[in-house]
């Protein structure tokens, strides 16, 4: 008993910096403090029409669909062969694979940037964040994809070649279909993070900001404060969205391929 | 299977499907690396990279004593912090693991991971927000007449960035400890009750040593990637808070000194490999002695 | 019959691993056909190699007349029915069956709709298309991959462990519907499983695997009667062993045909060549079959000194080439002993012992009984008929047995 509470606590705890964003995004005062003093629009109002802002929004989303497509495309891949054989070096190859997982983000951030602009000496765009973000990404995706393709029986596939399917054919008719969910979850996954990706971002950034990095520019201004907070209030709502769809096919394709589930993205 | 026979159709099929992504990280994590490393050994002025063979990077980091103060700084606080998270984060994963519904431990780990995947950077902020000098526990305290002066040792000091990151990474720390409860057969407990231990013992003889691997990873899962943030420190620690993330970060992105950024990089890596290393090896010791 | 399928020093590596080790193997068309084995014996990798999943590191394959190297399973004329089934969870019944039907191009819908009903129809699934997979028992289910597999007329069915997923009452009354089926359709199946009690009854012929090697191969009832080696007849029921000594070999006494008892049981079906075992009338007592076959009119005996029993004579055919000298082992069923209760009638031989276990079946007994230098206590099978006793643990009794049931090794 008291362990559920300190569970519930222990979740309060995690909630609390989301629970205050609306509150202080609806607050009708520049500072950031209680007591609330009114309710207000104006700080959603102003997000509409600012043009950096919307410039920051679409190379983020720009961004964060490419990756999710990549790093699920990568992910498959790696999903796939994980559940298809043993082979020699695949415990190391499939560790190397997932290290962007645990590495801290500043060093992948440096080794890009050394390698992008010092060594080869290329203009830093959207696309260097993209290729940052991918790494990061398929980490996630392969995690999630294993769960798919791992509770998948093998035998379902041996069966479609069996009844005279195609490899090709014998995977986009009975494997896809099965793994679909999973496909889904894990491109939802990887764009909220490449979303909400900061660090990595601030070094590879071109001209053109992301919106992390662009909110972060923002911080440092007290009086665009509740803006920032009426921005995070759409962001974390964006967010809890997109999570809640990816988790519910996620579960699904659980089910779909016949397995347990153990829970969790990870 | 012995390494020298030929491969199967399957095992060759599997390889060909795994060399993408294998050579996706290896062109732009193990190359990149590998940059950094020999960047390290180099110097640069301004804009011009001088790549004669030097070790000048390594003994300005050993001599300065800011670098060394920054390093120990981090490696102390992500001590702390994996400390913090993980401990508070063990009953949370054993509550889920051993008294929710089977049905509804998705739904808690679910709720536990969401704040996780949401914007790293407005979550960092809103700390500041909550612990600041007219932040909502100083301007609550104040209104309920608690206090008359804001408390200041809960911002721009090494306290804030440990509470702000033990909150970032909780996630982290809850889902490896988990998975490796969940693992464990139920029967072992009601066979350590049935041979007379009380439910306290059974924790610490059978529950415990069992989840420890859980727990070592979600130790290295916190430890690790925390080194590498200085978003938190940059927003919550003030002067006397910023860790070797920022410095490392400054070196490159200010003072245009990558060469001295990658060997400030290279180090810290060491040192968080080494403790890792150490760490995992310590624990195993720990674990045989055990049994 | 013709071959259909027919396989030549068929050898399987897996790295070190050796799977299979020359295999020379022939099925005929129309034939039920199992592969019995102890788990990890080669039999699946067999199945599959047949069907085409697994490359033969070495060896030829040939099927229906036409070498299968390198013919993937898509092509090959061979259908298969998986342990797990593999019913594809996003299909409903029918498009599962429909599945491999797609791919005809000589098929088109409305015919392709009735071959479907056709299928399920045979399968006792009439009605059950519109059905998704996850809504099916595990019987269901099998019948579902029959009807997938079957719609397709391949000239071999595969079926690997079947049974396995199902429960014991289902897995009785599938083994008599798939045999009808198979007897309908015509076509030939090769079956895959551990349980012997399963191949007996199903199949035509039978072939008995270990570590990759087959170990006989036979019709039901002469792997039963007369396994050529003790690993099979150890795989294959219950059998005593005992040492003995080969004393000689000679023309030997002539047997005596006498008619059949009226309770004679011969388990599994049985083919025509074996009319003559009816007329042997050997070992009737109780009812119990008898486990030999009469040696033909002038065929040589071999004289043997078995330890325990004594002297016996037993036809040329029962002993394998290399046990026909020197020291031997004598096998014997726990069913072609006998215990000898009052009334009964007099076997050729008998040999006093005491019962030093009993389990009791219900229909049957098991008792093991020491025998006086036999060095295993000896298993005997006894029905419970009617008005016999069941003995008790010490008690000493007689034992009747008959040299025509020995097997030699």
């Amino acid at each position: 008993m008291s362990l559920r509470v300190y569970a519930i606590a222990y979740l309060i705890f995690l909630y609390a910096p989301i629970v205050l964003l609306p509150i202080f995004a609806f607050n009708d005062a520049t500072i950031i403090a209680f007591p609330l003093s009114g309710v207000t629009t104006e700080w959603f109002g102003a997000l509409v029409g600012n043009r950096s802002l919307q410039s920051a929004l679409v190379n983020s989303l720009i961004i964060a669909g490419c990756t999710a497509v990549f790093a699920t495309l990568l992910g498959i891949c790696a999903a796939r062969a994980g559940a298809m054989a043993d082979y020699p070096g695949k415990r190391g190859i499939t560790g190397f694979v997932m290290l962007p997982l645990v590495l801290p983000e500043i060093i992948v951030a440096v080794s890009l940037l050394v390698i992008l602009r010092q060594v080869l000496g290329l203009d830093l765009g959207n696309w260097t964040i993209i290729l940052a973000h991918v790494l990061i990404c398929t980490p996630f995706s392969i995690a999630i994809l294993n769960g798919a393709f791992g509770n998948l029986d093998p035998s379902m596939e041996e069966a479609a070649l069996d009844l005279g399917c195609s490899r090709w054919e014998a995977f986009r008719l009975v494997t896809l279909p099965l793994v679909m969910p999973g496909i889904i979850s894990s491109l939802l996954i990887s764009f909220t993070i490449s979303l909400d990706e900061f660090i990595i971002a601030f070094f590879l950034t071109g001209a053109n900001p992301t919106l992390p990095v662009y909110i972060w520019g923002l911080l440092r201004f007290p009086a665009q404060l509740p803006i920032v907070m009426a921005l995070g209030t759409i962001l974390v709502g964006l967010s809890i969205i997109l999570l809640t769809i990816a988790e519910i096919f996620r579960r699904r394709g659980i089910t779909r391929s016949g397995g347990q589930d153990t829970g969790g993205f990870l | 299977m012995s390494s020298g026979s030929p491969l199967t159709q399957d095992q060759s099929r599997a390889i060909r499907l795994m060399g993408l992504p294998f050579a996706y990280a290896l062109a732009l994590l193990a190359i990149p690396l590998g940059a950094v490393l020999l960047f390290s050994f180099w110097t640069q002025d301004f804009m011009t990279v001088d790549t004669t063979f030097t070790l000048d990077n390594y003994r300005e980091v050993a001599e300065s004593p800011i670098y060394g103060l920054l390093l120990r700084r981090s490696l102390m606080v992500s001590g702390l912090v994996t400390l913090v998270t993980v401990v508070l984060a063990y009953p949370v994963a054993y509550f889920v693991s051993f008294h929710v519904a089977p049905s509804k431990k998705s739904l808690w780990l679910f709720l536990i991971t969401i704040p996780f995947w949401t914007s790293y950077l407005i979550r960092v902020f809103l700390w500041k927000v909550i612990l600041g000098y007219n932040g909502v526990i100083n301007s609550g305290l104040t209104q309920l007449g608690l206090i008359d002066e804001p408390l200041t040792f809960i911002l721009y000091n090494v306290n804030a960035v440990i509470i702000t990151l033990a909150h970032a990474f909780a996630p982290f720390a809850i889902l490896p400890i988990f998975v490796v409860l969940e693992k464990i057969d139920r029967s072992l407990l009601e066979a350590s009750r049935d041979l007379g231990e009380t439910k306290v013992s059974t924790f610490f003889w059978v529950t415990l040593p069992l989840s420890m691997p859980g727990v070592v990873g979600a130790a290295l899962i916190v430890f690790i990637p925390t080194i590498g943030d200085y978003v938190t420190p940059e927003l919550m620690g003030g002067a006397g808070g910023k860790l070797i993330a920022n410095m490392i970060q400054t070196q490159f992105l200010q003072l245009n000194n990558a060469p001295l950024g990658a060997a400030l990089a290279i180090v810290a890596m060491v040192c968080v490999a080494g403790i890792s290393i150490l760490f995992v090896l310590l624990n195993r010791r720990w674990l045989r002695r055990q049994t | 019959m013709t071959d259909l399928i027919s396989l030549k020093g068929v050898q399987k590596y897996y790295g070190d691993y050796h799977a299979l080790r020359d295999i020379d193997l022939t099925i005929r068309g129309g034939e039920f056909f199992s592969l019995l084995g102890p788990s990890g014996c080669g039999k699946t990798t067999l199945l599959r190699v047949i069907a085409g999943f697994e490359e033969v590191s070495d060896g030829t394959v040939v099927l229906s007349g036409r070498d299968m190297k390198g013919v993937p399973p898509n092509e090959r004329p061979t259908n298969m029915v998986f342990q797990s089934y593999a019913i594809f969870p996003h299909l409903s019944v029918a498009q599962n069956v429909a599945f491999g039907l797609r791919k005809r191009k000589d098929i088109d819908k409305a015919s392709r709709k009735s071959l479907v009903e056709e299928a399920l129809k045979m399968v006792g699934l009439a009605g059950y298309g519109d059905r998704r997979a996850h809504a099916l028992s595990g019987g269901q289910r099998q019948r579902v991959a029959l009807a997938r597999a079957l719609v397709l007329k391949p000239k071999v069915l595969l079926l690997d462990e079947p049974m396995s997923a199902l429960d014991r009452k289902m897995r009785e009354h599938m083994q008599v519907e798939l045999i009808r089926l198979q007897r309908h359709v015509g076509i030939t199946f090769v079956l895959v499983t551990h349980d012997q009690e399963e191949a007996l009854v199903m199949s035509d012929r039978i072939a008995v695997m270990f570590e990759g090697e087959i170990g006989q191969v036979d019709e039901p009832e002469a792997l039963y009667r007369r396994p050529k080696s003790r690993r099979v007849a150890e795989f294959i029921g219950k059998m005593n062993f005992l040492p003995a000594r080969v004393t000689g070999i000679g023309p030997g006494a002539t047997p005596v045909a006498r008619p059949a008892a009226q309770d004679e049981v011969v388990p599994g079906r049985i083919p025509q060549s074996r009319a003559a075992v009816k007329l042997s009338g050997l070992m009737r007592r109780g009812g119990e079959p008898a486990a030999d076959t009469p040696a033909t009119p002038g065929e040589a005996m071999i004289s043997l000194d078995i330890a325990g029993l004594g002297q016996a004579q037993v036809p040329m055919h029962q002993a394998p080439e290399g046990a026909r000298e020197g020291e031997v082992a004598v096998g014997v069923r726990p069913e072609t002993l006998a215990i000898l209760f009052e009334g009964d009638q007099a076997p050729r031989h008998e040999c006093p012992g005491t019962v030093d276990e009993v389990v009791y079946y219900g229909d049957m007994t098991y008792y093991d009984v020491r025998v006086k230098d036999v060095p295993q206590p000896l298993t005997i099978a006894m029905k419970n008929l009617m008005g016999r006793p069941v003995l008790e643990v010490g008690q000493s009794c007689r034992i009747g047995w008959d040299d025509r049931a020995l097997v030699v090794f």
